[in-house]
């Protein structure tokens, strides 16, 4: 038998004992599958049709979603600045840029929704956990952006203003700023984009947004309710991936 | 002698220590408003030499003054000083995203305010610099444009006309016709030497085509293996000199002899 032959074996006996051990396990009978079908067809009837008298809890919750996200991207940036030009391969010694490199990694390992947990545990329930929670989230993403921003400069231009005789600032201003700004300002909006996207769920755990009308109105079941919420954040999201998309196109 | 544009005495110099030189004891004297050709196979040590001139090189030995001022192997020269040298890079180096002008307006910054230059404001002489010199190159028409939605060759006229903004007293240009059909290699050579005339500038430009050397230089150096062949009136240099250049020349790898560093 091949090398080759032999992963693909190993694989499919990994993938099925996968399966079949959550299969088992898991407390699904049959039976209940069978029936969930109508459970679900019956659950979306309920949330028919979308209750509208809730709009006003609907635009509190997205204003307050909405500055989750900018006060939570606002403290990201200014977090991933200075941790930026830390991991920094160009800028920061290896023995700074390397542990600085890591630490984001790591940042970015624990999911938004835990580290608002935490936070709401730490700080108390609002939007305040809400906003720690993303700019910490964020950084580890944005961080390494910028990292990667000022890696990415060209040297030639760099050189070639030196050799015009360009100060030190000059050549910042008009060598390295040229090239960084729009990477910057690109992975900024991403950036933003995501917070606010992940911060409509923030709610769900108490740290503020309009995720804390869906989590109560599916528990006290007014799924009609539920389904007005719903349906504004999926436009929501619509509409700042569109805007998003126009902004990027821009600085391109 | 104090007239002279660039005076190299016994210049050596080595990429990495140890290693074979990459100058080999060069001596050289240039007038002012000479133009000359450095021709030779790729690894020569023209790209190498000119960067000497122009400040950037470190760790050589010898004794080297351009202008007047005397160059140092430990440390770049003054920003006043690297003004009065122009090179044209052979990748170009422009900011892409920027317009033709600013790319332009990018080869005064060692001659205006710096304060001022910082908030975008440059001097009437800066802009009629900047205006000549694109005028000069023939892109007056693209200013207005993005530096990356120009041709290979319309990026070329901007390197060009930022260098002439810059309006240096040494001209270096750094193969400027390696990748240029014939007619084209005459309109850049034709271009870089006739703006240079008109600003009394002396003009080094690298190239391993004699035939174009030897049109549009007035003087001719043969370099190989970093040392000077020949160095001799463009008609007097013969096929013969022409030959011992690239006989048994390794073949071309690309012209590394230097890197860019950061």
């Amino acid at each position: 038998m091949r090398t080759s032959d032999r992963t693909s074996l190993a694989a499919g006996i990994i993938i099925a004992a996968a399966v079949l051990w959550a299969g088992i396990t898991s407390d699904m009978s049959a039976e209940r599958l069978a029936s969930s079908g109508g459970r679900i067809a019956d659950f979306l009837g309920r949330m028919m049709p979308p209750d509208p008298s809730v709009m006003p809890e609907i635009w509190k919750g997205t204003a307050e979603t909405l500055r989750i996200a900018v006060l939570g991207t606002l403290g990201a940036v200014i977090l991933s600045v200075p941790f930026g030009l830390m991991a920094s391969a160009r800028l920061s010694p290896g023995w700074l840029s390397r542990p600085a490199r890591f630490i984001l990694a790591l940042i970015r390992a624990i999911p938004l929704i835990l580290v608002a947990m935490l936070m709401v545990g730490a700080v108390g329930l609002g939007p305040l956990p809400g906003v720690i929670a993303i700019a910490f989230h964020a950084t580890g993403m944005l961080a390494k952006f910028y990292a990667e921003a000022i890696d990415g400069v060209a040297p030639a231009p760099i050189e070639a203003m030196e050799s015009a005789g360009a100060g030190p600032m000059l050549r910042l201003r008009y060598a390295i700023w040229p090239q960084m700004a729009p990477v910057i300002a690109r992975d900024t909006i991403f950036r933003f984009e995501l917070n606010l996207r992940e911060s409509l769920i923030l709610g769900i755990v108490g740290a503020g947004g309009i995720g804390f009308y869906i989590q109560t109105y599916v528990r006290s079941f007014q799924y009609d309710k539920a389904a007005s919420v719903t349906i504004a954040v999926a436009l929501m999201v619509v509409i700042i991936e569109g805007v998003n998309a126009l902004l990027r196109r821009r600085l391109s | 002698m104090t007239d002279s544009a660039i005076r190299l005495d016994d210049i050596t110099h080595r990429h990495t220590p140890g290693a074979e030189p990459a100058l080999d004891g060069i001596s050289l004297r240039v007038d002012p408003g000479e133009t000359i050709a450095l021709l030779g196979p790729s690894g020569a040590g023209k790209t190498t030499l000119m960067a000497l001139i122009d400040g950037r090189l470190r760790n050589w030995s010898g004794a080297a003054r351009v202008l007047d001022e005397p160059l140092s192997s430990l440390r770049a020269p003054s920003g006043a000083a690297r003004a009065e040298i122009g090179f044209i890079f052979q990748e170009f180096a422009l900011i892409d995203r920027a317009t033709v002008r600013q790319n332009v307006l990018n080869g005064r910054l060692g001659r205006t305010n710096a304060f001022s230059a910082f908030f975008g404001r440059f001097s009437a002489a800066d802009t009629y610099a900047a205006d000549r010199a694109m005028a000069d190159a023939g892109i007056s028409t693209l200013a207005d444009r993005r530096a990356d939605s120009l041709s290979g060759g319309q990026r070329q006229r901007v390197a060009i006309a930022r260098c002439l903004a810059q309006e240096p007293r040494v001209i270096l240009a750094d193969e400027p016709v390696s990748n240029l059909d014939p007619a084209r290699a005459a309109d850049i050579l034709t271009l870089i030497t006739d703006a240079a005339r008109q600003r009394g500038a002396t003009v080094i430009f690298s190239s391993h085509q004699p035939d174009l050397a030897r049109r549009f230089a007035a003087r001719i150096i043969g370099l190989r293996d970093g040392r000077i062949l020949f160095d001799r009136p463009a008609g007097q240099v013969t096929d013969d000199d022409t030959d011992k250049l690239y006989r048994d020349a390794p073949a071309p790898q690309g012209d590394g002899a230097l890197r860019l560093v950061v």
